[in-house]
């Protein structure tokens, strides 16, 4: 599968941020961030507020410009080049549409500043208003509409440009949580459509998760960690990736030894066997276990053989979801999150119990103290 | 950390060489401000030698003057406070009838001429009085400290009003319902939750009525009488002596207290607001309040309103009647002889019209540097926009007198120096109707301009421009109706040529020649009104209104 375009490395760096440092007042926005997006990749920026993650996406569209480092669009150096020059349509948070202009002419705005023929933006607008299911209201204004539709028309303004590059700083943050669901999907599908790369930014798990082909977890400036959302949620780097992308266990343990491809942990009595996977511990490692709540397992105390990775403990507290039940199991003044996904219709169970841990969805850190 | 920030705003200093369109207004602005605000100040206060301004203290007269100011500033702050609180009250939290009257009687004394409380108040109790000589019987003397307290309470508190009032609908009945529900009591309720939110709005209704009552020129003129206050015994220096010495001593008297309000206003009363501008709206009915107090209420409301309407009622009969005092019947001559005058009314509304152009499109353009570009002075910039408001009227019309009746700037006596004078004096009023505007702008739709490929020029030709329609109107209605209504400014500067509405109803009073003087009155107040009412009927085309 060769590509059309003559070299790999030019493909996996459509956009590249080579070294990037931000300084704001008196905080580093953006402390030496290097960052390469393969052309057609669904990237998003995931962090806490404040993390510098919609910094890095302004610095491509070119509203400030970085203290130090190159950024490459399409493999040209845009340093420096005004943000009108730039054509990386973005869909900002709040909207941004025009209030005084009407839908129509909002989206067709851009079209109008490259002095596209009218019959031509009327065509590009027609096609607009059925992707977005924004006919009928062409003429309307935006306080008119509903925070969806105004929604729309953002992502329509941004796509009428026909650009390979989309930014979106986190849009679905202003519409209510059903909704949000639904156009995640539709965002995801219209995209893998028309291949655009984009860049999202946003501070929710499940967007970054559900929407990416690849996934950058922010912090104070700095990436912790690029990988796909697989990576990310499964094998993290770090105990804040761990925690950022979801509720997890942590639990300090000692390497009690390594051998046969199978790692042994050692905790309060009690031993974990879990696969070796390309782990670099070695014997007497102090590490960290990572453990979903959805990769531990729960059945009522049998009193049965206490084999490796099956725990005896008491169940403190339990929140019924509906598709799952999350328990809270005291096991040796420790509590362990877990999540049943298979609720009993009788009710949550209740005093001792059993629980295991799946070998093969465990993941280890090495000690961060 | 102060450093940090001043390295940043010489970094941003240094960014602005890259927009030369930028740069040049501010400089331009500054420049200008600084000579046509800052300039005259200083000329005025540089007047008097040390000697002259101990006179303030030797000299019986003057220090009476001064003593009057501060008191009369004093209770009629009082008065209008307590007037002021008693309306918004009602208005924002009882559900009595006639709501929106009351409103209206709020509304008409800032739409009116400065002295029109003080001349139907005379033409009702005065000597002739409709109610004192021709219904009672009665002969009174009205000039004086009393009738000028009772026109000063009337003429300014609607000031006093529309920032409590603002700031007691903004105070969310959901708190006090909050309150109640934890079992606080009535008074607990207004005590512990309502008083203490409102407090700000109020100190600062109370200080804005003061710095108006402490620097008003019209009323004190008509109706003090014999009371020496220091606006009307620096208007009589010139006028009687052509004592500028003397008078720049008093005017500058009147400066320091008013510059004083203005400051604990701005940097004291402000920092303790506790409303935000969300415009949330009130989400639940006010708590019903008991029916004496309700009522009681309603009947203080009632009472004013009446005294309100019947003081415009007056003004209007006035206009009609051929002599006041002595023939009662109904005439034209008095609207007549305006009509004859016309190029007095020409002249108000040319000198409003280009002042008030003028002080709305800077206002707009200092309002949108400080608002959306970060060119590292726009503390200064914001300060420079509202130090006119600091400056009483007197004072400044004073100052143009003074700074612009030599080289280089020779004006004294053309029209330009009644429009710049005007201009300078309204800034503050057109910046605060900008700002308004321009916070409703999204900090981001000129990103998105750029986004899309439109370059400065186009974006702000595209963008900005067109949303900025809506402060520049405001901005200019508000100017045109304070300077069609202004006295205090333009005594100092008028010339026979340069004659507006104002100066002219003002010596028709002194020669008590009530029915033209009211005439006049009625006839600047239409002129008001017919723009205040097209500027409403163009700003509800773009969806809002104009709030006075």
């Amino acid at each position: 599968m060769n590509s059309q375009r003559s070299s790999n490395d030019y493909k996996d760096k459509f956009i590249e941020f080579r070294n990037v440092t931000k300084m704001f007042v008196d905080f580093c926005a953006l402390d030496d961030v290097s960052l390469s997006i393969p052309k057609g990749c669904f990237m998003t920026l995931l962090g806490p507020s404040g993390c510098g993650k919609t910094t890095l996406m302004r610095q491509l569209a070119g509203f400030s410009e970085p203290e130090f480092g190159e950024i490459f669009l399409d493999g040209k150096k845009v340093n420096g080049l005004p943000t009108y020059k730039r054509n990386t349509p973005l869909v900002f948070q709040e909207y941004a549409l025009f209030p005084h202009m009407t839908v129509a002419e909002n989206i067709c705005y851009g079209l109008k500043l490259r002095n596209m023929q009218k019959d031509d933006q009327r065509d590009k607008l027609k096609e607009m208003l059925k992707m977005f299911n924004l006919e009928g209201l062409e003429d309307r204004f935006p306080k008119q509409l509903s925070g969806g539709q105004q929604q729309r028309v953002a992502f329509a303004r941004a796509l009428i440009m026909g650009q390979e590059v989309l930014l979106l700083d986190e849009p679905l943050s202003n519409l209510d949580a059903k909704l949000r669901v639904d156009v995640r999907t539709e965002l995801r599908q219209i995209q893998q459509r028309l291949g655009i790369t984009s860049i999202y930014v946003t501070h929710d798990q499940d967007e970054a998760l559900s929407m990416s082909d690849r996934i950058a977890v922010m912090r104070r400036g700095r990436i912790e960690q690029v990988g796909t959302p697989w990576e990310i949620y499964f094998k993290p780097v770090n105990k804040f990736v761990a925690d950022f992308v979801g509720t997890v266990n942590f639990i300090n343990v000692e390497v009690k030894a390594v051998e046969q491809k199978k790692i042994y942990l050692q905790w309060k009595g009690i031993t974990f066997e879990i696969d070796e996977g390309g782990y670099q511990v070695k014997k007497g490692d102090s590490a960290i276990l990572v453990l979903r709540p959805e990769c531990i397992s729960i059945t009522p105390d049998d009193n049965g053989a206490h084999a490796a990775n099956i725990l005896r403990g008491k169940v403190s507290f339990y929140s019924f979801l509906g598709r799952v039940i999350r328990y809270w199991v005291e096991v040796d003044g420790n509590t362990f999150i877990i999540d049943d996904s298979n609720p009993s219709t009788a009710g949550a169970l209740e005093g001792e119990v059993n629980i295991m841990i799946d070998s093969k969805k465990v993941h280890i850190l090495p000690d961060e103290e | 950390m102060s450093k940090l920030f001043a390295r940043e705003s010489i970094k941003e200093m240094k960014l602005l060489k890259n927009e030369p369109p930028l740069l040049a207004a501010i400089i331009f602005i500054i420049a200008f401000t600084a000579f046509f605000v800052i300039w005259p100040v200083i000329k005025v206060i540089t007047v008097p030698t040390l000697s002259d301004y101990s006179g303030l203290i030797t000299t019986t007269r003057w220090a009476r003057a001064l003593y009057n100011s501060v008191l009369m500033t004093v209770i009629s702050t009082v008065s209008c406070t307590a007037i002021a609180f008693v309306f918004s009250y009602t208005l924002s939290r009882a559900d009595v009838p006639f709501k929106k009257l009351f409103r209206f009687v709020t509304l008409l004394p800032i739409v009116s001429l400065p002295f029109i409380v003080a001349l139907s108040y005379i033409l009702l109790f005065g000597m002739q009085g409709i109610i004192t000589k021709k219904l009672l019987g009665l002969s009174v003397d009205v000039y004086g400290w009393f009738g000028l307290w009772m026109v000063q309470t009337v003429t300014f508190f609607p000031y006093a009003f529309s920032i409590i009032y603002g700031v007691m609908k903004s105070v969310s009945t959901n708190l006090e319902y909050a309150a109640y529900n934890m079992g606080a009591t009535r008074w607990q309720v207004f005590r512990n939750v309502f008083w203490p939110l409102c407090r700000p709005g109020v100190a600062g209704g109370a200080l804005i009525a003061a710095i108006n009552v402490l620097t008003d020129f019209g009323n004190p003129i008509m109706i003090g009488g014999d009371m020496a206050l220091l606006p009307t015994e620096a208007y009589m220096q010139i006028v009687g002596w052509y004592d500028m010495k003397t008078a720049a001593v008093l005017a500058t008297a009147l400066l320091v207290p008013a510059l004083m309000i203005f400051a604990v206003n701005r940097y004291w009363v402000g920092q303790r607001s506790y409303v935000t501008i969300t415009g949330k709206e009130i989400s639940l009915k006010p708590f019903e309040l008991p029916k004496p107090v309700k009522w009681g209420l309603f009947s203080f409301c009632c009472f004013v309103s009446i005294f309100v309407l019947t003081v415009y009622g007056t003004l209007v009969y006035g206009a009609f009647t051929k002599a006041w005092g002595h023939d009662w019947s109904i005439t034209f001559s008095n609207m007549r002889y305006v009509f004859d005058k016309n190029i007095e009314v020409i002249n108000s509304i040319k000198f409003a019209a280009v002042s008030s152009a003028g002080a709305a499109l800077l206002a707009m353009i200092l309002a949108y540097i400080v608002q959306k570009k970060q060119v590292g002075i726009n503390k200064l910039l914001d300060f420079i926009a509202i130090l006119p408001g600091a400056i009483p009227g007197i004072f400044l019309g004073l100052g143009f007198v003074i700074a612009f009746n030599s080289p280089p700037v020779e004006i004294t006596g053309t029209s330009a120096i009644m429009v710049l004078a005007l201009l300078f004096w309204n800034i503050p009023t057109c910046y605060s109707a900008s700002v308004a505007g321009i916070q409703q702008i999204g900090s981001s739709v000129e990103d998105a301009a750029l986004n899309l490929g439109a370059n400065s020029f186009r974006s702000f030709k595209d963008v900005i421009l067109p949303l900025l329609r809506v402060p520049f109107i405001s901005g200019f209605v508000l100017s045109f109706l304070r300077s069609v209504t202004c006295l205090s400014v333009v005594i100092f500067i008028y010339s026979p040529g340069t004659i507006v509405g104002t100066i002219s109803i003002l010596g028709l009073v002194s020669n008590g020649e009530w029915g033209s003087a009211a005439a006049f009155t009625v006839i600047l107040i239409s002129i008001a009104f017919g723009v205040l009412e097209l500027a409403q009927f163009f700003l509800k085309k773009h969806g809002t209104s104009l709030e006075l």
